[in-house]
């Protein structure tokens, strides 16, 4: 008995994230880590987009690797030498078990989640539900949010200053 | 009898899977058989565009500089170009020694691979899309943006302090311009309430009083926004006057400087499969897609009319290439921002303005 084509793509796309991970966090040269992590982060788009998530996944891809990890990439162009990063540094025990924490809270949490994993359901259109919400149902939360975001653009710009600007 | 290619080639993908269905082939099989051909299909394509622009931009060039081109090698100089694929087929692979060797090999595929994928959200005339997906403008956005990662890996693996440089100059710009590249299509987002981009083109269909076409172009801010995501287009292919990256006066050749060869082709097949891309998307969101006259007895040719407008926009961009000269890299910075971005948000606020008052 053949499993569902959905089934061997999805757990495919699930081992290649896993793979990827590890190699983000195990390689030693730093460039390494950050492509194997823009690999997974794209491969997690893939996976939205097999779980009918068309909107997420191109957002997924749209921000998260098209923005966000260039600009990492851009940050250890200009900053780093090459050479290879130390791994671990002295709070590595405390931080694993910070890891290890939160991933236990994580399996707990959807621990009943993935009954039926992909779902059968047919590719919906979400788009329009997804804007209405935004702009409706969930005007005040995504206001607040971006007024956070903004926050922090300004607050970045005042410490890339070369000098404070003079007070008066 | 229809002379509507997407109606019969979609046909012919339907008979071939209840043929293979017929023989004892599950469903899923049958399936992922004709998608794989239809990808072939696309692919080969796409492969045969840079023979086409690259020769078609030696002549123009040749032209505009009142030269002839490439005039030996078959009638015209037509084959010029396949001999020089052929040539650089052949040419030694050379991997810097300085270099990062993975990241070396892994630029060139990183930065050729979206630009195929884009093709799969390009209504190419009526039932002529690979995948008629509903998010496809934020789906080309999204997988183009992905071959800015191939520039900074070219320019990190080639281990040369100009490859790094344009590497660099080629994130920065690549980010900035994808800006006001979204934003531009934003107003036809909005007229016609849809990310799919056969949705969109055929939104635009109809006349107005009888005659004149309703496409966006014909909108002010149609006409704005087209020129705003042909500016950042050209931004995005790299290409004079914005070819900052690739700076052959000050940075050799940017990224692509220590690639030869094969890895070479793929830098250039994906800066003219952009231009394709952009010229398509250009079409669908702003010139009506497949809209124009119907031939002998009302049958439409959405796909022949599709190709006939997208060949003066990927003029236009070799046009620009051969007649600017290139900007420098602060005013490059200081136009997206200060100029480019302010006038897409005017743009998307007077066009929220003319649905609100059209009611």
């Amino acid at each position: 008995m053949m499993p569902p084509f959905a089934s061997i793509l999805f757990y495919l796309f699930a081992a290649v994230i896993i793979f990827l991970a590890i190699v983000s966090v195990s390689a030693r040269n730093i460039f390494h880590s950050a492509i194997a992590l823009t690999g997974a982060l794209s491969v997690v788009a893939c996976l939205f987009a097999l779980l009918g998530a068309d909107f997420l996944a191109a957002t997924q891809l749209l921000l998260y690797v098209g923005g966000i990890m260039i600009i990492m990439l851009f940050v250890i162009m200009l900053s780093q030498q090459r050479h290879n990063a130390p791994q671990t540094n002295q709070q590595w025990v405390w931080a694993a078990a910070l890891s290890l924490t939160v991933a236990g809270v994580l399996i707990y949490t959807f621990r009943d989640s993935f009954k039926d994993v992909p779902p059968t359901l047919a590719m919906q259109p979400t788009t329009a539900r997804i804007g209405q919400l935004l702009l409706g149902d969930m005007l005040v939360p995504f206001e607040a949010i971006s007024l956070v975001l903004l926050a922090a653009l300004v607050g970045a710009v005042v410490f890339a200053q070369d000098t404070l600007p003079p007070s008066k | 009898v229809s002379f509507e290619l997407g109606a019969i080639v979609s046909h012919a993908f339907q008979l071939a899977r209840t043929w293979m269905t017929a023989r004892g082939m599950p469903e899923w099989g049958a399936l992922l058989t004709t998608m794989s051909v239809e990808t072939i299909i696309v692919i080969s394509l796409v492969l045969f565009i840079p023979v086409v622009m690259v020769y078609a931009e030696r002549k123009i060039s040749a032209a505009m500089q009142a030269r002839l081109g490439p005039t030996e090698t078959g009638p015209w100089g037509l084959f010029q170009t396949i001999a020089d694929t052929v040539k650089l087929l052949f040419k030694e692979d050379i991997i810097p020694v300085g270099g990062d060797p993975w990241l070396h090999r892994l630029a060139p595929i990183v930065a050729v691979a979206p630009a195929f994928v884009c093709f799969a959200a390009i209504p190419f005339g009526i039932g002529l899309i690979p995948v008629d997906m509903d998010t496809g403008v934020l789906f080309i956005f999204a997988v183009s943006g992905v071959s800015t990662i191939g520039v900074l890996l070219a320019g990190w693996g080639s281990g040369n302090k100009y490859s790094m440089l344009g590497g660099i100059r080629g994130a920065a710009q690549l980010v900035s311009y994808e800006i006001p590249r979204v934003l531009s299509v934003v107003p036809a987002l909005m007229l016609y309430q849809s990310l799919s981009l056969r949705v969109i083109a055929e939104a635009q269909q109809g006349r107005l009083w009888g005659f004149f076409p309703k496409w966006l172009i014909f909108y002010p801010f149609g006409f704005i926004g087209f020129l705003l995501f042909l500016i950042c287009s050209v931004a995005e292919t790299n290409r004079t006057p914005f070819d900052i990256p690739e700076a052959e006066s000050e940075l050799v050749a940017g990224y692509h400087t220590e690639f030869s060869g094969f890895k070479f082709a793929l830098f250039f097949l994906a800066e003219y499969a952009y231009i394709i891309v952009s010229s398509a998307m250009a079409v669908a969101l702003f010139f009506g897609g497949g809209d124009g006259p119907t031939i002998a007895g009302g049958h439409s040719i959405s796909w022949i009319w599709f190709q006939v407008k997208m060949a003066p926009i990927a003029f236009l961009f070799i046009w620009f290439r051969w007649t600017f000269p290139r900007l420098r890299v602060d005013r490059l910075m200081q136009f997206c921002w200060q100029f480019l971005l302010p006038l897409s948000f005017v743009n998307i606020l007077a066009t929220a303005g003319w649905i609100l008052w059209r009611g």
